[in-house]
């Protein structure tokens, strides 16, 4: 049956990511994830801590790319969430979340029109061939006026790791392979939302760095969460052992700390975004506003160039 | 089967290929799409909602009357473009 094959490949044409070795990692992984699981949780928390910022309630939610239930158990009702419904591209995964949960490929969402109160997703989307084309889903699959908050990996992610195994690999193999993945960047991240037809987008991103004992901790974790490489042009087979050698070394005489532990930077992007309704706040046009900043603050208004007296 | 599938999760899944309604078969535990020609299998009350993982559909099992797209109509082989998809 060569048609619907074909037209998930034909729905995103540039294939960054090998989404069936991300699926097999998934489902490998989805048995020992508890084990791995410090940043899902970490990043879980902190997306559940922005929904509560937000003074609304969001009876029917999504979770897409949901691992094994990581952010079900951070969000524990919070947010005003009745229903999540939890999808992972991994049935593994999805059958090791708390239910209703569902097997679903974030690049093909199966969800009606107008379905969701909001729609989240946590270190999931950052493996998108077409987030573009994901995002127009979400937006379609959110009620009008639908909240979209998103936690993904960004630019920034593994960047001492990246140095290493490129150095390594010049020294030893003389040329380069695509080892960690790409990931976006802010104002990628920002200009997509707005492609996709969202209204008040806003992104920001935070660091979070990991101490580890040495390279092969981070990577064996990094296999742990399913979140080793799965760039479709990454140099198949085993990296060369001594490349891995010389990489943990050169990352150690690099980044390690006094105590000889290395930290390995993990870059979140928060998305923010509403599925537009006409009802929404949007900016005035300049110079349409009807009463003063200086009366609200009890202030006297100084003109622009005049510098504001110490008090 | 340990677990059933919920039927309030029915009521929102469609096919992901052609984002068009599904039929519930209880007996096989299969999401029919007729316009995309395939069944997304129910394993222990979990949608499988892959299309890779899904089962084409014999020629006899898709119902050719109501909500079927015009241009099944003329299309007998099930192996032919199914049409409709984005």
């Amino acid at each position: 049956m060569p048609a619907p094959a074909s037209a998930s490949a034909a729905q995103s044409p540039v294939q960054v990511f090998d989404r069936r070795l991300l699926r097999h990692r998934r489902d490998r992984a989805a048995a020992g994830l508890a084990d791995y699981d410090f940043l899902l949780t970490e990043v879980g928390e902190r997306l559940a801590d922005r929904l509560d910022d937000i003074r609304r309630r969001f009876p029917m939610a999504l979770d897409l790319g949901c691992h094994h239930g990581a952010l079900a158990r951070c969000l524990n009702g919070r947010g005003g969430v009745e229903r999540l419904i939890q999808t992972d591209l991994s049935p593994r995964m999805a059958a090791a979340a708390p239910s209703p949960a569902l097997a679903a490929d974030e690049e093909a969402l199966p969800f009606a029109a107008g379905t969701f109160d909001a729609a989240f997703s946590l270190l999931s989307l950052h493996w998108v061939n077409d987030l573009p084309g994901t995002l127009l889903q979400l937006r379609h699959a959110l009620k009008p006026d639908g909240l979209l908050l998103v936690a993904m990996l960004g630019g920034d992610t593994l960047h001492e790791l990246r140095t290493a195994l490129a150095e390594a690999e010049m020294d030893l193999e003389g040329g380069l392979s695509p080892r960690v993945s790409p990931f976006a960047d802010v104002r990628d991240a920002g200009m997509l939302l707005q492609r996709a037809g969202f209204a008040l987008p806003v992104v920001d991103r935070e660091t979070l760095t990991v101490s580890y004992a040495d390279a092969f901790r981070l990577m064996r974790d990094l296999r742990g969460m399913a979140a080793a490489n799965a760039v479709a042009e990454r140099r198949r087979g085993m990296t060369r052992r001594a490349t891995l050698l010389a990489a943990a070394t050169g990352y150690a005489d690099r980044f390690a700390d006094a105590d000889g532990r290395i930290p390995a930077t993990f870059e979140v992007l928060y998305l923010t975004a509403w599925a537009p309704h006409p009802e929404q706040p949007r900016p005035l046009r300049p110079g349409s506003a009807a009463s003063r900043l200086a009366d609200a603050l009890g202030t006297e208004e100084l003109s622009a160039g005049e510098k504001a007296r110490p008090g | 089967m340990s677990r059933t599938v919920d039927p309030k999760l029915l009521e929102i899944l469609v096919c992901p290929l052609t984002k068009s309604a599904l039929r519930y078969d209880p007996d096989r535990q299969e999401l029919v799409s007729e316009r995309a020609r395939l069944a997304y299998p129910i394993r222990d009350g979990i949608p499988i909602m892959l299309v890779d993982e899904a089962r084409p559909l014999d020629e006899g099992e898709v119902e050719g009357e109501v909500g079927a797209p015009p241009d099944l109509a003329g299309g007998r082989n099930p192996g032919v473009d199914t049409g409709g998809r984005p």
